[in-house]
């Protein structure tokens, strides 16, 4: 069983437009989280969120009302599916860190109090100090920004030419920023676990990009003659069978994972799929691309492989 | 499973000789001592594995996390001023001390800052003394230095400050361990936290009483009893005639009076007869009116100082005061020994928490919370539940993904596929990672790698019969030609993966774990035994065509 017998996609001709998309899909990310529209988790924006488990299916308004007599802001919603009985309470940077559950204990005897009719048999809760919160984001920061120096680093090495990695690095952060975008326009918290998520898919979104970068060097010390255009574009015919295999039955998983994972995994799946979907696409159309580009000034069209030196 | 095959000992021979014979066969490339070494080597991660969650009472070789089996993660920062300022405090009385032996008079010392007292209105004759004395007893931790006419500032070192640093959180990490104990928590966690070096992560798996434990922990618990000098109903009223300002040596406390709402204040000594560190037992009794009450022991040496200090002060009230607040205040009525209590309101529950705090010792810094993590055991099996079962769904869609569309030779896949899957699992027991949420979706993205390591291969194989290869040359250029590959892909995702690990917190250290050793392992399985599958299969007879 075969997908596509022997490809021959122009990849590469096509390339300028797919460029300009990327360019306008990051800068409309860009614009809209700037709007102040990305949403952080508890463990970043510091602040309280319990998850309440009650005996019953909850009346959300009389749990509203409840808990608004001590937090007027808190946000309230159900939690993953209606048969859990579940609440989502969420309260912003109110706890302080000498007494940094007592907006959660306040919650809890309110409801007590106020909707006494219905117990809250079983409780989660996550309490984050302001301090911890802004550390946290400062450190995925950072840790996201090494990883893809090293990545670099490790690629410029192994295929002795900095343009390389420069290019894989370059679709690898691409995939960061349009996840970004994606993640508030939906309006989906940045949580620990999808920056979990954000850091695999750079490791994968540059894993694609070797696949394909590797043909390429495998070709050129077959073919230094022919020109580096056609050279990368017959290395991404070449392993676009495996590209559609590889990336789509791990597509079918994390979707799998998206929708049926249960909500605390809810963030982590999106980011996954979309995250999969746009390191295929950014490999194909921005780090082959790149590296055409870079090897092919001033030369037009027909940049001879051989100035590659590898 | 047999007991003898849990002790470490022998798992850690097990493992040693099937990592050996990994490096035999890596070398020896014959089939016979790869399948041997390969089989040995599974079949030790099976027997590491086994079982692996609980199962009849027994329990599971899989640690799970917090965020699976409930249970609270609490991050706290010890407070290391409090530490600093007891230091001081000590130091002044020193001062004061050895001042008085020597006959030296001055105006006042008391503490300055967090880290340094001063000294001040030495009498002009004995200036030289008083420099001679501090001197003596404070260096080289501390610095001294004259501070005007007739004065002396006393610093701490930066070295000596660090020193007091570490041993509070030190002391803290001991006391929180046996208060944790106390509460019976299996497989705790409690360790230094970060890198600022003064906080600490508690993590307390499967505990269902949130709020007790929360009081056990941060509860200071510096018990001190004090002669009350003085009481009344306000602190400006105890101070009128003292001119509106504490002694030196004394302080003003107040406690819960007989009257709710209406606390009393006391003018109390600073010395302590006795503190916490004195007890050698606190345990729950009951009072003459069956209310409960303490029951404390005092060591040895505390008792003749104590039945020594009350037997001289018959009739004084002496305060009990535990974290600030006087409890009780009763008369001294005689001469007191070993055995005492400690009245006030208590519900018994609150008595017995105090005891078992009194038990274990006061921290010596109070915390305070950074981060409080707490999951309901319930709601971690929800979570368990419908993570696991997405899980197993995507893999075995992948699985029959393979068998179908590479028939026979995607069997060898699924193969290699389980052997990743048991290889991790084994891995994960061994070194007793936690598998966390997170974890759970990270081994399905480490399945994704497996399959892309065969899909890799596979395609390449049929490249390679297209142009007319025969079987066995196609399935050797197949896995030679693939391997830098593998090797590059590999290497940048655990450059991914070691970042990631640098986070640090429970859940995504979890995550970051189950993917560097899934990498790991699906080198092993998915190159190195599926191409052994490989080998054996086209060894054993002539092979025209491949189903793949």
């Amino acid at each position: 069983m075969e997908i596509i017998r022997n490809p021959n996609f122009e990849f590469l001709a096509k390339a300028r437009y797919f460029v300009v998309l990327s360019i306008l899909v990051i800068a409309a990310g860009i614009l809209w989280i700037a709007r102040g529209n990305l949403r952080y988790g508890v463990e970043f924006s510091g602040g309280t969120q319990l998850i309440l488990r009650f005996k019953a299916p909850p009346e959300i308004d009389r749990v509203r009302d409840a808990v608004a007599k001590v937090s007027p802001g808190a946000v309230i919603q159900v939690f993953g599916e209606t048969r859990d009985n579940q609440v989502l309470v969420r309260i912003a940077g109110e706890a302080s860190e000498s007494d940094l559950d007592a907006p959660a204990r306040a919650i809890m005897r309110a409801l007590g109090e106020g909707y006494s009719q219905n117990a809250v048999t079983e409780s989660s809760s996550e309490i984050v100090g302001p301090m911890v919160g802004a550390e946290l984001r400062r450190k995925a920061i950072i840790l996201t920004v090494l990883g893809l120096l090293f990545q670099l680093i490790y690629i410029a090495a192994r295929f002795k030419g900095g343009v390389w990695g420069v290019a894989a690095t370059v679709a690898a952060l691409h995939d960061v920023l349009v996840c970004l975008g994606a993640l508030s326009f939906i309006s989906y918290e940045i949580t620990l676990n999808v920056i979990a998520a954000l850091l695999t898919l750079v490791g994968y979104s540059v894993n694609d990009t070797i696949v394909i970068f590797d043909r390429a060097r495998e070709n050129l010390r077959l073919r230094r003659r022919e020109s580096m255009a056609k050279l990368l574009n017959d290395s991404l015919n070449q392993t676009l069978t495996r590209t559609l295999i590889s990336n789509g039955t791990t597509f079918l998983a994390v979707l799998g994972l998206y929708l049926f994972g249960g909500e605390v995994l809810r963030g982590f799946g999106f980011t996954m799929v979309v995250g999969i979907v746009v390191g295929t696409y950014s490999t194909i159309f921005i780090a082959v691309p790149l590296v055409n580009w870079w090897y092919s000034r001033g030369h037009g069209a027909a940049a001879p492989a051989a100035k590659a030196a590898l | 499973m047999p007991p003898a095959l849990q002790n470490p000992l022998t798992l850690w021979l097990l493992l040693s000789a099937g990592l050996a014979g990994l490096a035999y066969a890596f070398v020896r490339k014959e089939l016979r001592v790869r399948a041997v070494t390969y089989g040995a080597f599974l079949v030790a991660c099976a027997v590491l594995v086994w079982p692996p969650y609980e199962r009849d009472g027994q329990p599971g070789r899989i640690k799970l996390g917090l965020d699976l089996r409930g249970g609270i993660h609490l991050v706290l920062q010890v407070v290391v001023e409090d530490a600093l300022n007891a230091t001081v405090d000590d130091a002044v009385n020193t001062a004061r001390d050895q001042a008085s032996r020597k006959g030296i008079q001055f105006g006042s010392a008391q503490r300055t800052s967090p880290t340094s007292f001063g000294v001040e209105g030495v009498e002009p004759a004995r200036v030289k003394d008083m420099r001679d004395l501090l001197r003596d007893f404070f260096r080289p931790s501390w610095e001294v230095r004259e501070a005007g006419e007739a004065g002396f500032s006393v610093q701490m070192t930066e070295l000596y400050q660090r020193q007091v640093k570490e041993q509070t959180v030190r002391e803290a990490i001991r006391t929180l361990e046996r208060r944790v104990n106390q509460l019976g928590v299996a497989e705790p966690v409690i360790a230094a936290h970060g890198n600022r070096g003064d906080q600490i992560l508690v993590q307390l798996p499967g505990v269902t009483d949130v709020d007790q434990a929360k009081r056990i922990i941060k509860t200071t618990a510096q018990l001190s009893l004090k002669l009350v000098e003085d009481s009344g109903p306000s602190s400006e009223a105890l101070l009128q005639s003292l001119g509106g300002k504490a002694p030196d040596h004394m302080e003003v406390v107040s406690g819960p009076g007989t009257t709710p709402g209406e606390p009393v204040y006391y003018l109390l000594r600073r010395e302590a007869l006795i503190t916490g560190r004195d007890l050698k037992s606190a345990r729950v009794g009951v009072d003459e009116n069956n209310r409960p009450q303490i029951n404390f022991t005092l060591n040895a040496t505390a008792t003749d100082k104590f039945s020594r200090e009350t037997g001289r002060n018959i009739n004084r009230q002496l305060a009990i005061v535990l974290d600030g607040t006087v409890y009780s205040a009763p008369v001294i009525q005689s001469r007191l020994g070993a055995e005492n209590r400690i009245t006030g309101r208590f519900t018994t529950q609150e008595a017995d928490e105090l005891a078992k705090i009194l038990r274990a010792g006061a921290l010596p810094a109070t915390l305070r919370y950074l981060q409080e993590l707490t999951v309901g055991a319930s709601l971690g099996r929800d979570s368990i539940r419908d993570g696991v079962r997405a899980s197993i769904a995507g893999m075995a869609f992948i699985g029959v993904f393979m068998l179908v569309y590479y028939r026979l030779s995607g069997l060898n896949a699924v193969v290699a596929l389980a052997a990743n899957l048991l290889i991790l699992l084994a891995a994960m027991a061994y070194s007793g990672a936690t598998l966390t949420l997170p974890g759970i979706a990270g081994i399905i993205l480490t399945v994704g790698v497996g399959v892309d390591t065969n899909v890799l291969v596979f395609e390449r194989i049929r490249e390679e019969l297209r142009n007319g290869k025969t079987v066995r040359s196609a399935v050797q250029n197949g896995f030679d030609r693939v391997w830098i590959t593998i090797l590059d892909t590999h290497a940048t995702a655990l450059i991914a993966a070691a970042f990631l690990f640098q986070f640090g917190t429970g859940p995504i250290k979890g995550f970051a774990v189950t993917l560097v050793i899934g990498l790991v392992a699906n080198v092993f399985a998915s190159y190195f035994v599926s191409r052994f599958l490989f080998e054996w299969i086209l060894g054993r007879r002539h092979v025209e065509s491949l189903s793949i």
